[in-house]
């Protein structure tokens, strides 16, 4: 109605408004409302197959895969068998070329069943993991935080040696230069290091 | 290693200067004095647990070897019971008598920060990381958990019980609470500053705490304050900065007027109750003598009757004498620091020149090295071949050896923890090593406190429960047992020394509570006991040809008993009568060992942390007057002089920071040497300090 109306003063004549137009416009409004609730029916189907979906994605997650699956379903068979008596022994032996054939028949080759695990999966003992074991280490690394972490002020030993060494009785020199063992490792490594930069650099002529 | 030539009045040596044995002690954490039987128990950080006779020259009388991960935090006393805490969440009660522990029991708290029994010996109170302060009963073979006080918010990390066993303190984090024992629940909150500066963003943690009989506690916190509170009414009375880093350990005597406080500097602070002003009798904590013992943290302080004990991360446990207790000046009134225990850690097969050297996660296995040349006195002589090591063998399981020995045949090592007891055969051809472990022992051979082989390798001897000790025969086929002996009668204490005669007929046996039984091998009975003596023996050795067992005891007297007449010798009795040197009797490490020369009888060997002695028992014995280290002097003197003024005790002093010396067949000494500074340099970082001129 708002397109047609336009702006109206007392003193005119009421304007002369054809049927078809307002029917039409009628009509139109109509199918609006319809069509405006056909599209939200349609968005809220959208959105509960979206979730459905979202939740049987989860739910696959959640399972094994398919593989190890079917290796847990194998697997009883083959346990039972060579534990058992004879009797079962025997049946297990038969049904075993049947499978094979079955597998032949099918064309499908046997999946390889892997005894290992893939590549995501970790196996630790219950002991490593215990939770008392974790409160232990925590308890560690407070008091070595408190103790030698940030805010307290340390020095080395070779430090308090030099130091002792400067203001003592015989004077001498700086722990590290008398005491060949100090950084023994350390100095090992810088020359192994040095060897290897000389020689990757070519720097002696051979 | 270097070879040096040792000559001097007492004959020449060759000596093996040995520096590889890389033996590292484990910091003190706890210290429980006892003080009725005035023993001192000190727990170390790898959960070694050791007992010291603190009236015996602080002799170590027992040993609790340690486990992996066990993190020991609080030692406690009830009676004559010790118990410890740790941070793997349990209590543990230990056996003094086997020396070993006894059980565990989880207080299901989470990792334990203190343990402290009250006075009355009726409870222990353990303070817990969840918050909790747990009571358990002690009762007659067990403990019982009781109930728990009140939950707070915050770890609690240190205990301390009034006297009167109603209220109990605990130090958290920035705060002390005051519990009432009977109700449970918290009568006072008093908070602890956190100090000025970077120390504010921290919580400041209360390290220590301390309960008087008047209702004062004294608290040790991490800024470096010593805080006095006054329990009525829950405020601060007075507060003293003693350092610039923590302060980590609190000790307050039995007659609660001298307080000692222990810092991550190293340096114990004294606080003495006196008055002020003279014949006045308001009296007040005051801050009085300070001792600078130590160069890392101090964990733990605690103040025996007349001298103040400290322990902390350099390992070493440091027996100062208060002079204002002490009337008369002897031994016991000098500064004592104890570093190496007082167990033998090596071993020698002397017939192949093999060390084994014990560790407390592995064995060590090496070959001596052989010099050549003959060289002046005191010179090195050329190394023509390097020691090496042979094998190194780890142990199974998380418990530490408690004792080892190699065979004098180099043919077999065996070793021992708390739980378990594994013999190995080895086969040592000059360049090849084999080893073999003995699979089936007697099941007799569960656990031994000492291990000693028969000087032919063919028999070893192993002292466990009761006093006793078992013998098992060793063959290409294995080892098989063979008997017990037991003694008479006497104290089940566990045995710490065995010494087996030369001649394969009897072995010697000394125990924690001085008694030395002396065994028959070819009976397998009970010859003679050694009449007791009131010092525990630290090193004993039979005579290779007159069977007379030589020993050594922590207060330095020596005797010499023997063995077929079962009764002490003439020169034995010469030297008790005339007595020892004061410069002997003075000495503050215990002789850890005794050897006889074959080629020279009259001669025995001794040795201590800081000295090696040869005494001569055909010379005369030095009395008071003579000079007692003479020789430097005998070496500038002619023959006849020299005869004339020479007396049985030939000390040397080359060598420092001695582990064990022992003498090969071929006249050459093995000395071991553990420098104190290559230990220095393997400590915890210690605190910066600033000195004047650096």
């Amino acid at each position: 109605m708002s397109e047609i109306q336009i702006e109206s003063s007392d003193d005119e004549l009421p304007e002369e408004v054809a049927f078809d137009a307002s029917k039409s416009a009628a009509l139109k409004s109509v199918k609006d409302v319809l069509e405006a609730a056909k599209r939200e029916k349609n968005s809220l189907k959208e959105k509960r197959k979206k979730r459905q979906q979202l939740f049987q994605e989860q739910k696959k997650r959640k399972r094994l895969p398919q593989e190890l699956l079917e290796e847990f379903d194998k697997e009883p068979q083959k346990q039972t068998g060579p534990s058992d008596n004879k009797g079962i022994y025997k049946k297990v032996s038969k049904t075993k070329p049947s499978d094979n054939k079955d597998k032949t028949k099918t064309g499908t080759t046997a999946k390889k069943i892997s005894k290992s695990l893939p590549d995501s999966y970790r196996v630790t003992r219950i002991k490593d993991e215990s939770a008392a074991k974790s409160l232990q280490q925590k308890a560690v690394d407070f008091i070595q935080s408190r103790l030698y972490g940030p805010g307290t002020i340390r020095t080395t030993n070779a430090e308090l040696l030099s130091l002792r060494k400067k203001r003592g009785v015989n004077q001498g020199a700086a722990v590290g230069f008398l005491n060949k063992k100090l950084g023994a490792s350390q100095k090992a490594r810088i020359a192994r290091s040095n060897k290897r930069f000389i020689r990757q650099q070519k720097l002696i002529p051979l | 290693m270097m070879s040096t030539d040792l000559r001097s009045a007492m004959g020449e040596f060759k000596v093996h200067r040995v520096r590889f044995f890389d033996y590292m002690p484990s910091g003190i954490r706890a210290l429980a004095f006892n003080q009725d039987t005035e023993r001192m128990a000190v727990a170390r950080m790898d959960g070694s647990v050791e007992v010291f006779h603190c009236s015996d020259r602080f002799f170590q009388e027992k040993i609790i070897p340690g486990r992996e991960q066990c993190g020991i935090e609080g030692l406690s006393w009830v009676g004559e019971r010790l118990f410890s805490a740790g941070l793997n969440g349990g209590i543990t009660e230990y056996d003094l008598t086997n020396q070993k522990v006894k059980y565990t029991i989880d207080a299901y708290g989470g990792p334990i920060w203190t343990i402290t029994g009250n006075q009355q010996g009726t409870h222990l109170a353990v303070g817990c990381e969840d918050g909790t302060v747990k009571l358990f009963e002690v009762n007659e073979d067990q403990i019982q958990f009781e109930r728990n006080l009140d939950r707070q918010k915050s770890r609690i990390i240190s205990l301390s019980w009034h006297p009167s066993g109603s209220k109990i303190a605990a130090g958290m984090m920035d705060m002390i609470q005051v519990f009432n024992v009977e109700t449970g629940h918290s009568i006072h909150r008093m908070l602890a500053d956190r100090g000025a500066g970077t120390s504010r963003s921290k919580e400041c943690v209360v390290w220590s705490v301390v309960y008087l009989s008047d209702g004062t506690i004294i608290t040790g916190d991490s800024v470096g304050m010593v805080k006095l509170w006054d329990d009525q009414t829950g405020t601060l009375i007075k507060s003293h900065n003693v350092t610039k880093c923590d302060v980590l350990a609190l000790s307050v005597s039995q007659n609660e007027d001298s307080l000692v406080a222990g810092t991550s500097e190293g340096i114990v602070v004294q606080f003495q109750f006196v008055s002020m002003v003279l014949e006045k009798d308001d009296k007040e904590w005051v801050r009085t003598r300070t001792f600078r013992n130590h160069t890392h943290d101090i964990r733990a302080v605690a103040e025996i009757t007349t001298a103040v004990v400290s322990g902390g991360m350099d390992a070493q446990l440091v027996v100062r004498p208060l002079l204002d207790k002490i009337e008369v000046r002897s031994a016991a009134s000098a500064l004592r620091k104890i570093h190496f225990p007082h167990r033998r850690l090596v071993s020698c097969a002397r017939k192949s020149g093999l060390m084994l050297f014990q560790y407390p996660g592995h064995l060590e296995l090496w070959r001596l090295g052989e010099s050549e040349g003959k060289g002046t006195p005191g010179s090195s002589l050329f190394v023509k071949r390097n020691p090496e090591k042979l094998l190194q063998l780890k142990v199974k399981g998380e418990d530490h050896i408690r004792c080892s020995a190699v065979s004098p045949c180099g043919g077999w090592i065996v070793y021992s923890t708390a739980s378990t007891l594994r013999l190995y055969r080895l086969h040592c051809d000059n360049n090849n090593i084999s080893i073999t472990k003995i699979s089936k022992l007697p099941k007799v051979l569960s656990s031994a406190n000492q291990l000693c082989f028969s000087s032919d390798s063919s028999h070893l001897f192993s002292a466990s429960a009761q006093s006793s000790v078992h013998i098992a025969s060793l063959s290409q086929s294995g080892c098989k047992f063979v008997g017990t002996l037991k003694p008479k009668s006497g104290s089940h204490q566990a045995i710490h020394l065995l010494a087996a005669s030369e001649d394969g007929k009897w072995l010697a046996s000394a125990n924690s509570d001085h008694e030395v039984h002396i065994y028959n091998l070819q009976t397998q009975k009970a010859h003679c006991t050694v009449p007791v003596y009131s010092s525990a023996v630290t090193a004993m050795g039979i005579h290779p040809a007159t069977n007379c067992l030589f020993m050594m005891h922590a207060d330095q007297q020596m005797f010499e008993y023997s063995i077929e007449q079962k009764q002490y010798t003439d020169w034995s009795r010469t030297v008790q009568r005339k007595g020892l040197h004061r410069f002997w009797v003075e000495r503050d490490t215990p002789c850890l060992n005794v050897m006889f020369n074959p080629q020279n009888p009259s001669h025995v060997i001794l040795h201590d942390m800081y000295m090696l002695c040869i005494i001569d028992q055909s010379l005369p014995l030095p009395d008071d007057k003579t000079q007692f280290y003479n020789q430097l002097t005998l070496k500038s003197l002619t023959e006849e002089q020299r005869k004339s003024q020479s007396h049985a005790f030939k000390v040397c002093k080359t060598f420092k920071d001695i582990l064990c010396v022992e003498l090969m067949p071929d006249q050459s000494l093995v000395v071991v040497e553990r420098p104190l500074e290559d230990i220095a340099t393997q400590l915890p970082a210690p605190i910066k300090q600033k000195k004047f001129a650096t």
